[in-house]
C-alpha cells in the first residue's frame, strides 16, 4: 500500500475510534442493573469480533497459499494471527473485568470462557509451530494447513453459548428462544455496538496494513544483509 | 444502580493499553530497522567503491 494511502487509513482509523469511544462514554445510556461497567461490553465484543475476523483471514490466506504458493499469503496469514491474538487477549481480559462485579468472580470455566481459552491456545500453538520450522516453504505449508484446521475453534467459540448451558449473555440474535442468557439493548446501545464493530473492523485493516509494511521492511533488511555477504 | 465505575476504568485501561503497547513495540522495531537499513546501505556503498 502506498505511504499516502496508509497515512489516510491511519487518520481514518484514529477518527473512527475517537467517535466510537465518544459514543461508548457519552452517547450510550448507562445500563440499569450492571451500572457503568456495562460500557466495557461494546469494545469487549468488538475485540472478540476482530479475533474471529483475523483468524478467518488466516483461513482464507491459508487456502490461497496452498493454491498459489505465493509467500505473500503466508505472511498475511501469520500477521493476522498475531493481531487476532492481541484482540482475543483484550476480549478475555475485558470480559474478566466485566464479570467480576456481575458474576462475582474474575473467571469461571463456563463453556464460552473455556472455548475462547482453547481458541487462544490453538493460535499460540500456530505461532510456536511456525517458529519451530526453519525451511520457509515447509513452514508456510504447515502453517496454512494448521490455520485452516485451527479455524474450527472460532465457530465452536461463537456457538458455544447456544450449544451448552451458560451464564454468558447471547448478544447476536438474543431474541432466539434457545438462547440461555439475555442482552436487551436500547436503540442507542445497539447503534453504539454496531458502530464499535465497524470501528474495530477498520482498526483491524489499519493494523494489518501497518504490520505488513513493517514486515516488508524487515525482509528488506534481510535481503540487504544477504546482498552484502554475497558480494 | 451498582457503583461499577472502577471496573469500567480498569477494563478500558486494558482495552486501550494492550494495543498501545503492541503499536509501541512496532514503533521501536521500525526505528531499529530504519537504522539497520541505513547502516547496510552505507556498507553496500563502501563495498562498491
Amino acid at each position: 500500500m502506498p505511504q499516502r494511502n496508509l497515512t489516510l487509513l491511519n487518520l481514518l482509523t484514529l477518527g473512527i475510534m475517537l467517535i466510537a469511544t465518544g459514543l461508548v462514554f457519552f452517547y450510550a445510556p448507562t445500563e440499569r442493573e450492571m451500572g457503568e461497567v456495562q460500557r466495557v461490553f461494546y469494545f469487549h465484543v468488538a475485540a472478540g469480533w476482530i479475533g474471529g475476523l483475523a483468524f478467518f483471514v488466516t483461513l482464507v490466506t491459508g487456502i490461497l497459499y496452498l493454491r498459489t504458493n505465493n509467500s505473500r499469503w503466508d505472511m498475511i496469514g501469520y500477521l493476522s494471527v498475531e493481531i487476532g491474538l492481541v484482540f482475543s487477549l483484550i476480549n478475555i481480559i475485558s470480559g474478566s473485568i466485566w464479570a467480576r462485579p456481575i458474576w462475582n468472580t474474575w473467571w469461571t470455566w463456563d463453556p464460552r470462557l473455556t472455548t475462547v481459552t482453547i481458541l487462544v491456545l490453538v493460535y499460540v500453538a500456530y505461532i510456536m509451530l511456525r517458529q519451530s520450522l526453519e525451511d520457509p516453504e515447509r513452514r508456510a505449508r504447515f502453517a496454512a494447513v494448521y490455520g485452516i484446521i485451527g479455524f474450527i475453534s472460532v465457530p465452536l467459540t461463537f456457538f458455544s453459548i447456544r450449544i451448552w448451558r451458560t451464564i454468558h449473555p447471547v448478544v447476536i440474535g438474543s431474541g432466539d428462544p434457545e438462547a440461555q442468557g439475555q442482552m436487551n439493548m436500547t436503540p442507542a446501545m445497539r447503534f453504539t455496538f454496531i458502530f464499535a464493530l465497524i470501528a474495530f473492523t477498520v482498526l483491524y485493516a489499519c493494523l494489518l496494513a501497518n504490520r505488513l509494511r513493517l514486515e516488508q521492511m524487515a525482509q528488506r533488511v534481510e535481503q540487504l544483509k544477504l546482498k552484502i555477504l554475497s558480494a | 444502580m451498582p457503583d461499577t465505575f472502577d471496573y469500567l476504568l480498569l477494563g478500558y485501561a486494558f482495552i486501550f493499553g494492550i494495543p498501545l503497547l503492541y503499536i509501541g513495540s512496532w514503533w521501536v522495531r521500525q526505528r531499529n530497522l530504519e537504522k539497520d537499513i541505513e547502516i547496510l546501505n552505507s556498507l553496500n556503498d563502501e563495498k562498491k567503491k
